[in-house]
């Protein structure tokens, strides 16, 4: 009779089970020659360049890949325990966040303050800039004679009703190029702009870029808000698709075109200050610059390098002057105007 | 009885499962904390911009798709459990295999399909002409369209089994006394398979309320989603978990009431006297009828899916995506899952067995208490599980984290049949083993434990079902490194990539058919 409890008792087998788990999952001690990444990147656009990283240095990379948010907030909660060196994101207003958290250590590199500009780096230099990504209105050329938009806002007036795709409010795009119209135009602007999207974008609201450009390509809309390189991946498939994109606020009173960018911060509790600076110095130099853009067709930040040949070069416009290290302090302002006009 | 539930209050298994219940309250208790401590003028902001329209939105779903699904789940079970039709025993096990696709790559798949210039429109706009209107998948249709498609399985199951161990002796009865086909229906058929409907209502009315993501990939704006985007948008787990709060409470009305009714019905399976009905032939046409139902409902919910999933994978694999990696998030998935399904197991027993046997007020207290894990919105719960987790070195880090976290948001999937199974042993049963000289335990184990296999089976494969589909808590608390199927899904999806999410996500569904193809055993539900 007592041999039935151990037979059908299935503790045992969940302690084997649970036991396997710790023994597979659990995170190795820090190695002396590693390092740790945090990555809100995708792994396809980010992980070609830690493998060269590594195969020149022999510092081996372990990556946790996850949303920009998420890895923020787990940065957060592990505190001076977090297992992070590096955190890596697509969007410059969760790295402010970051710093402004204390998540983040300044790093003093010579070699950063040569290649990238200032406004896309932190004024401590707690997160530097990678690669910039332009946010520009594609526009199906069948359909639309850019000569009547010279600004983004523009497309907001109501002949466009029913024209235009958008992404949807939960967009960090949206949200930052929200941020910077408020930042140069003024609020007023900024939701004159929300309120003519909304009217004008009517069903067409996405939650991928993709499908922005698919609509614009197919003439379902004539113009959409995008983040570039969604235009030059679409057309590398369709090479004959009616799209195009369009620079605007060029004039002399344009706030110029709407740049983010993605970006690194050191973790401020990182054991591996040493590696962790060889990794941005890296990033940072010319073959590091060349390789990070080039894998998501995006602008090098680094002025000596050389924009993919595909792109309009990044001396034919103007990037509005708002530093990017403004991008947290203005976010829960542009968000509550956002939630107010209703975008969804 | 009395006797007994006084002995139940100060026993260790009642303070066993009071700690069980407590851990799995725990992160419902952060949140709580982090509501009332939230400014009130958050309290406004949220009270004025959203909250009557997610409570409407995220009710009008729930009723929605419950109305829904009892439609088709009760007459698909009923053609397949009366009739003699082409294809019936095959269609008998088809009709689980949706609870393999994850919600939120049914979605995935239907935001495809549906899309303007997507395969189905264009073919709606061939029939109907080419201007012809579609409808959005993301809308309250294309949600409700999505839900139902995806939890129907559930009632289906539990109606199926309430028909087959049905009494007929009941229904001739009442004909035999001269009532109607309908008053048949109405007063004999229905009330007795009410406890299954109720069940299985149950357990679609909290998937939908705590499902995550199917709504956000079609956008449909519910309580659950209006907290993730307030977590990911703002940073604001103040107003997360306000919102988090008020769905719980809406969920713990329900809840309440589900177990009021279920008092209501209160009845013991009596072995050896049911007689379960035959199955009736039918004309060519009414076969060709009920045929061509199954095929669009199974269709719809399974076979275009997973045909598109195929679609993808293979264009992947021409493309040389898919490589030996894939054999580590399998390995990741299926420990991960089978083990916290199988201490989620262990660790209700108590729960479920307490609450029916001995259901005092602290035992009925536990058990509601564990039933809560379920509704809290899984990226809220995962923030409070990280909050709460981080500062434990040895556990936090490790993949153990997730198995606790699993157990917390999935054991009420299972308690609900753990419940039921217990319930339908008569426990004049135990007694009787008790006066013939045997200890609790030993009447536990050796009369009750083998007549409740088949529910707890039933439970272990709903838990494992639901762990392997998670992706918030995954997301939020794996070890570096350690990637499941689930979490590949999301990672090639977020960057809109087709094809390399579908092989993650036919795994998935390969991985979890043998384990539904289980639930179809017979046996299962008298053990």
């Amino acid at each position: 009779m007592k041999k039935h409890i151990f037979d059908r008792n299935p503790f045992g087998v969940s302690l084997v089970l649970v036991s396997l788990l710790v023994v597979c999952g659990g995170s190795p001690a820090n190695a002396a020659d590693s390092l740790t990444v945090y990555s809100g990147r995708a792994e396809r656009l980010i992980k070609p360049v830690l493998d060269s990283f590594q195969q020149k240095t022999g510092i081996s990379i372990r990556m946790l890949t996850s949303g920009s948010t998420e890895l923020l907030n787990r940065l957060q909660a592990e505190g001076e325990r977090t297992p992070a060196d590096v955190f890596i994101t697509n969007e410059a207003g969760t790295l402010e966040r970051a710093r402004e958290l204390h998540l983040l250590r300044p790093v003093n590199m010579k070699e950063v303050e040569r290649a990238i500009p200032s406004p896309f780096r932190a004024p401590d230099n707690s997160w530097v800039g990678l690669s910039g990504r332009i946010w520009v209105v594609v526009y199906n050329t069948s359909l639309v004679n850019p000569d009547n938009l010279n600004s983004l806002l523009d497309v907001a007036n109501p002949s466009w009703k029913g024209k235009l795709a958008i992404p949807t409010a939960g967009n960090e795009y949206l949200q930052a190029g929200v941020s910077v119209i408020r930042a140069a135009k003024g609020e007023e602007a900024a939701e004159t702009f929300l309120r003519g999207i909304k009217e004008n974008s009517g069903n067409f609201v996405f939650g991928k870029n993709r499908q922005i450009v698919d609509a614009v390509a197919k003439g379902k809309v004539a113009l959409g808000i995008v983040n570039h390189y969604y235009i030059f991946r679409h057309l590398e498939k369709h090479p004959q698709a009616p799209i195009a994109l369009l620079l605007t606020d060029q004039g002399p009173d344009g706030m110029g075109t709407i740049m983010n960018a993605a970006g690194i911060g050191v973790t401020a509790h990182t054991t591996h200050l040493a590696e962790a600076k060889r990794l941005i110095q890296f990033l940072v130099s010319q073959a590091g610059q060349k390789m990070f853009a080039e894998l998501n067709k995006e602008y090098p930040l680094h002025s000596a390098v050389q924009t993919d040949p595909s792109l309009p070069p990044r001396k034919s416009f103007r990037v509005a002057e708002v530093p990017l290290a403004r991008l947290s302090e203005l976010r829960e302002p542009t968000m509550t105007l956002i939630e107010r006009v209703g975008l969804r | 009885m009395t006797v007994l539930a006084r002995q139940a209050v100060l026993s260790p298994l009642a303070i066993f499962s009071f700690g069980i219940s407590g851990l799995i309250v725990l992160p419902l208790l952060y949140v709580v904390y982090s509501a009332m401590k939230a400014d009130f003028a958050i309290w406004q902001r949220l009270w004025s911009t959203r909250i009557p329209e997610l409570f409407l939105n995220t009710v009008s779903l729930a009723f929605g798709v419950g109305i829904a699904t009892l439609t088709l789940g009760v007459s698909l079970a009923w053609f397949i459990t009366r009739y003699e039709f082409w294809g019936r025993g095959f269609w008998e096990w088809a009709f689980v295999l949706p609870l393999a696709i994850p919600s939120y790559v049914l979605a995935y798949v239907y935001t495809f399909l549906l899309d303007t210039g997507g395969p189905l429109e264009q073919a709606w706009q061939v029939v109907m002409g080419p201007e012809a209107p579609f409808f959005s998948p993301y809308s309250f249709i294309g949600a409700l369209m999505v839900m139902t498609l995806n939890t129907f399985p559930y009632v289906y199951l539990l109606a199926k089994t309430a028909l087959q161990n049905f009494n007929v002796t009941f229904e001739e009865a009442a004909q035999a006394t001269g009532a109607s086909q309908w008053a048949t229906i109405f007063r004999v058929f229905l009330p007795l398979i009410r406890p299954a409907l109720v069940a299985g209502l149950f357990l679609v009315t909290l998937y939908v309320v705590s499902d995550f993501g199917a709504v956000s990939l079609l956008r449909f704006q519910t309580f659950t989603y209006a907290v993730y985007q307030q977590i990911t948008g703002r940073y604001d787990y103040a107003a997360a978990s306000i919102l988090s709060l008020l769905l719980v409470s809406f969920a713990l009305i329900f809840l309440l009431g589900e177990r009021w009714f279920r008092r209501q019905s209160r009845y013991y399976q009596m072995t050896g006297k049911v007689r379960p009905p035959t199955l009736m032939p039918c004309s060519v046409s009414r076969s060709a009828l009920m045929t061509g139902y199954c095929v669009v409902v199974f269709g719809m919910a399974f076979a275009l899916p997973t045909y598109w999933l195929v679609q993808w994978t293979s264009e992947a694999w021409a493309e040389n995506e898919i490589g030996t990696e894939f054999l580590t998030y399998i390995w990741n998935s299926m420990v991960l899952s089978g083990g916290a399904a199988t201490l989620a197991l262990v660790l209700g027993t108590p729960l479920a067995y307490l609450a029916c046997r001995h259901p005092t007020r602290l035992n009925t207290l536990c058990i509601q208490g564990a039933y809560t894990g379920y509704v809290l919105p899984g990226p809220v719960a995962a923030l409070a599980l990280l909050i709460l987790f981080s500062s434990i070195p040895f556990l936090y880090g490790t993949a153990l984290v997730l198995v606790l976290a699993y157990l917390i948001h999935f054991l009420p999937a299972g308690l609900q049949s753990m419940e039921s199974a217990i319930q339908q042993v008569n426990p004049n049963l135990e007694e009787a083993a008790k006066s013939l000289g045997a200890r609790s335990y030993q009447a536990f184990q050796r009369v009750t434990l083998p007549l409740v296999r088949g529910g707890f089976l039933v439970a272990w494969i709903l838990m494992f079902l639901q762990c392997m589909k998670e992706l918030p808590a995954t997301l939020l608390l794996r070890p570096v490194g350690f990637d499941t199927l689930a979490v590949r899904i999301w990672l090639e999806a977020s960057e809109e990539l087709y094809q390399l999410a579908a092989p993650p996500a036919l795994l998935i569904v390969l991985m979890t058919i043998p384990v539904v193809m289980l639930l179809t055993r017979k046996n299962w539900q008298v053990g």
